[in-house]
């Protein structure tokens, strides 16, 4: 164990390291997490205000209704959507599903073709 | 660089509980996601009468109580995760981790008043 410590590359070259697919996706997922988390608060204010009273329901509406409103809701789906199923991925990987070097990579790819393909339905739903 | 002693950064134990917490809270949270997508684009609500209607019912509010446990326990175990690998200098990760946890602490008061005042009948 200390042998090999010795053996550790030291001043990693971060610039000339390609991270594999697998960390490409978790660490988006540790990124979208963290982005998900600072969304809480506004979702929270728009869901208390839309259950108050039948005019701030409305003011709701309206305002998810806006131009701005629906881009930021499509950059809050494709966050949600990528942190759900990388998590998904990562469960997986705890049971030993897609483990391999090969399964990782293909689990990685499926994740951010299934991101493309729901995030594609989304769009289509707020500005079609 | 010395070998650390892994029991000198707090109790094995307690890791324990956080990785199954943190993967608890995603199985619900994964249900409840696919229930609330599935219920908004079959049969959203029409009008503020329904929506209003829908929340108040039991079994809906007992779902968006556990989801909001759900989501404020994953959004601590996640970002504690972060903190303890990119926020260096142990003051910083304390300081963070206090914002954190009076944060999540706001959002939990400010989800129970949701459920039981605007919620409500």
């Amino acid at each position: 164990m200390s042998e090999k410590n010795h053996k550790r590359p030291k001043n990693l070259d971060l610039l000339h390291i390609r991270l594999p697919i697998g960390g490409v996706v978790s660490i988006l997922h540790r990124v979208t997490g963290v982005l998900l988390v600072l969304a809480l608060p506004p979702a929270f204010l728009l869901l208390q205000q839309s259950l108050r009273s039948p005019e701030s329901f409305a003011q709701v509406v309206t305002l998810l209704s806006s131009l701005p409103a629906r881009v930021v809701l499509l950059g809050i789906t494709i966050l949600l959507v990528h942190h759900f199923l990388a998590g998904v991925r990562h469960l997986l990987l705890d049971l030993d599903v897609g483990i391999s070097r090969r399964g990782g990579q293909l689990g990685a790819w499926l994740v951010l073709a299934g991101v493309a393909g729901v995030v594609s339905i989304a769009a289509g739903c707020l500005f079609l | 660089m010395k070998t650390m002693n892994t029991r000198g950064s707090g109790s094995a134990h307690r890791g324990l509980g956080e990785w199954l917490l943190q993967r608890l809270s995603a199985l619900y949270l994964t249900g409840f996601t696919v229930w609330l997508v599935a219920w908004l684009s079959l049969a959203a609500p029409a009008d503020y009468i329904a929506w209003k209607a829908w929340m108040a019912a039991g079994g809906v509010r007992l779902a968006f109580a556990l989801f909001f446990l759900s989501v404020l326990v994953h959004a601590w175990t996640g970002m504690r995760s972060v903190f303890l690998d990119y926020l260096k200098p142990l003051w910083v990760r304390f300081v963070g981790q206090l914002l954190l946890a009076f944060g999540l602490l706001a959002l939990a008061f400010w989800a129970a008043q949701i459920l039981l005042v605007e919620a409500a009948v």
